[in-house]
């Protein structure tokens, strides 16, 4: 019944080197079509369970299926995958290393060039296609690596940080491709720190911490269980006002610019509006919104440690 | 399949485009035959002109003899030697010799020989010239100064000899080996035909393997290995760059063994052209040396390179590995080490017991087959226990390769690495 509507299933996938339990007793359903957040801190087991996915490592205990079917070699060329750890042949030829990874996922080699020379064209590494790898700059191999990941139309995309050492334009440019190919049917597992990149593009998620899967589901439905107890403040001052009033307000967050304050339960926004401007505090913005993820990945890894 | 195949197509392709393979491929055969060609011609080049010598004489007459004997011809018919004058002087004078050094010098003279009164009692003579290089010209001199000693001796014990050279032409010892298929003359081929056949296997398994090595080393440095992995079975991968390595090797050798080929059947001729007799050895090496070299090469090739293989993937940088690949090259090298010691005696119990093991027997078998054929039961034994060994050696070091890819930072100790064999 899985293999229709889920993408991934990992049902009580164990691994262990030696003492260590990298990930443990985990299971997870990623829906088809899904994109993806992989969430935790260093060290939670995200890379492991990618590594699992991809068939790099074998779980000591536990099932996995990938787009239907238990891991085997035709589920792994279906798959994209960008780790985190970024690598190419540094002296072998933009386009020549493509057409190798490419023909390696089960692309022709006509073939493989052909999408080759468009990805190239399309990320703007046109010129560079016949350089050699090392001639290039970071933010390049990092294009580079991308179309690696991509070239072959998995209907699996699995990113490991996508966006790290790519220039705002870049990301941007990525970040439309990654849409485009959810948009084509394609799922998209996105593993990062970035918080906000999960809040914005992400649909669900998983967080694990420690191999275990902590909270998993879709996002708006976990913001909504946190209900919206977080008011968001622009104003005059640094928002010092909120400090006093410690039975309405639970937890206070400064950015500089906006202060957050989180809500204690049942407290009501609206006294806060009014301590403002008795203080004589002038208020610019003033939201009352659900936690951001950041919070919640933050309470949640803590209460887990606690 | 299709994967192993593109990953040793790219092993192959990217090598064979290097410089270095280039260089060292077109290199290689050119430096020898420059090699060749020049001592060809220093061998057979003759000066085109008559040499002057002044020959000082302390022996009391062994000059005339001598003179008597340097008769030899040039090519275009000419003396190659002219003695201008025989100094006959009891003592050693150091005035007439250093107006001679200076004759030499200045060109007047081409050299002067010496013979000093102690030469018929086997002291040295002198041949002073400016270009002592000239091996023609000094054994000419050497054997005239010699067949007048020897004449003068045989005249003291009262011999008229006219023609030395004829009384005292030696004997030559000609070597025949006995093989089953019969009797070959040897003239130092086996000796020779056993070193370059262990030569080619030691620098085989040793530069190949360290080649190997140090490019699994780089895609786990560069980190490639990880996408790698993503689509191909470690084992793929490994067996990949082993067999890439190797077709860069074979490549290289079918090129040089052809330039070899050539040069030994133009070389002679050429060589033959230029100096009418000169023979060379003829190199038969048996079909079966052949068949066996080449079983033990491919056993040791990939025993050795799956090893070196292990160890790319077990280290994290260049320092690690090297360390690490000493316990490897130690029985490659102690192969080499026993060369004398099992060519000198192949069938003794050392040589026996040696070939047997398997990480000695490619080299050291390859050996004993070619000095003489060991029985049939050492052979099958040998190679028996070769093959299993490096079944088993390839099936262990594609475990290690497939959990050391993924691991960085310290080296990993020996109790690390059996654990690693047991991972799932």
């Amino acid at each position: 019944m899985t293999g229709t509507t889920d993408a991934a299933v990992l049902e009580r996938v164990t691994k262990r080197y030696d003492s260590l339990t990298a990930v443990g007793d985990l299971s997870l359903r990623i829906r088809r079509g899904a994109l993806f957040g992989l969430l935790g801190p260093n060290g939670a087991g995200k890379t492991t369970t990618l590594r699992m996915l991809m068939r790099i490592l074998i779980p000591d205990e536990g099932s996995i299926q990938v787009l239907g079917e238990p891991l085997n070699e035709r589920t792994q060329d279906r798959i994209g995958y960008l780790p985190e750890e970024r690598g190419l042949y540094p002296r072998m030829q933009v386009r020549k290393l493509l057409v190798f990874l490419g023909a390696l996922k089960g692309l022709a080699e006509g073939e493989a060039n052909r999408r080759a020379r468009d990805w190239l064209e399309r990320l703007q590494l046109a010129d560079w296609s016949e350089k050699k790898v090392i001639d290039l700059s970071k933010g390049m191999q990092q294009k580079v690596q991308f179309i690696a990941a991509v070239i072959h139309r998995p209907p699996l995309l699995i990113l490991d940080e996508p966006f790290t050492g790519l220039d705002p334009i870049n990301a941007v440019v990525v970040k439309d491709i990654m849409l485009e190919l959810r948009e084509q049917g394609s799922t998209i597992i996105l593993s990062t720190h970035r918080m906000e990149q999960v809040e914005m593009m992400c649909d669900s998620i998983c967080l694990i911490n420690q191999g275990q899967n902590i909270l998993h589901g879709e996002l708006q439905a976990i913001k909504k269980a946190y209900g919206k107890n977080t008011v968001r403040i622009e104003c005059s001052g640094d928002g010092d006002f909120l400090k006093q009033m410690p039975g309405l307000i639970q937890s206070v967050n400064h950015f500089g610019a906006v202060v957050e304050a989180k809500l204690r339960p049942g407290a009501d926004p609206q006294e806060i509006l009014k301590a403002a401007v008795d203080r004589g505090v002038r208020i610019m913005r003033f939201e009352l919104m659900e936690p951001p993820l950041n919070d919640i990945f933050i309470e949640r890894v803590s209460d887990a440690h606690a | 399949m299709r994967k192993l195949w593109l990953i040793v197509k790219r092993e192959y392709v990217t090598r064979v485009r290097t410089k270095g393979f280039v260089i060292a491929t077109v290199g290689v055969p050119v430096f020898s035959i420059g090699l060749f060609a020049f001592a060809i011609f220093m061998a057979t080049r003759e000066t085109d002109h008559t040499l002057k010598l002044v020959i000082l004489d302390s022996s009391g007459g062994l000059g005339a003899r001598v003179t008597q004997g340097l008769n030899y011809k040039l090519a275009n018919g000419q003396p190659e030697f002219s003695v201008v004058k025989i100094v006959e002087q009891p003592g050693s004078d150091e005035r007439a010799r250093e107006e001679l050094r200076s004759e030499v010098s200045n060109g007047q003279l081409d050299g002067y020989l010496l013979i000093p009164g102690e030469v018929a009692k086997g002291g040295p003579a002198e041949f002073h010239t400016k270009n002592p290089g000239d091996f023609g010209v000094n054994e000419h001199i050497g054997r005239a100064v010699s067949d007048a000693v020897i004449a003068q001796r045989l005249h003291d014990r009262g011999l008229q000899i006219e023609n030395v050279s004829e009384v005292v032409q030696g004997v030559e010892l000609k070597l025949v080996k006995v093989t089953k298929q019969g009797e070959a003359e040897e003239k130092g081929q086996t000796f020779l035909v056993a070193l370059v056949l262990a030569f080619i296997l030691y620098t085989t398994l040793v530069m190949y393997g360290v080649s190997t090595m140090r490019s699994v080393l780089e895609e786990k440095t560069t980190r490639i290995v990880e996408v790698l992995l993503s689509t191909a079975k470690p084992f793929h991968l490994m067996a990949g760059k082993i067999v890439g390595v190797a077709a860069v090797g074979l490549t290289q050798y079918l090129i040089w063994t052809l330039t070899a080929a050539l040069l030994a059947t133009y070389g002679a001729a050429m060589a033959s052209a230029f100096r009418p007799g000169a023979s060379f050895p003829r190199f038969h090496i048996p079909a079966s040396l052949l068949a066996y070299f080449v079983v033990f090469f491919l056993c040791g090739y990939f025993l050795y390179a799956s090893l070196f293989a292990a160890i790319g993937a077990s280290s994290s940088n260049e320092q690690d590995a090297q360390q690490l690949q000493w316990p490897v090259m130690l029985p490659i090298i102690c192969s080499m080490v026993m060369f004398n010691l099992v060519l000198r005696d192949p069938n003794s119990t050392a040589s026996v017991a040696l070939s047997l093991v398997p990480f000695f027997a490619p080299i050291l078998m390859t050996l004993r087959l070619s000095a003489q054929t060991p029985p049939s039961w050492q052979i099958g034994l040998s190679i028996a226990l070769t093959a299993v060994t490096t079944v088993g050696v390839v099936y262990f070091s594609a475990r290690i390769y497939r959990v050391g890819v993924l691991m960085y930072g310290k080296r990993p100790s020996v109790v690390e690495l059996v654990r690693w064999l047991r991972y799932s």
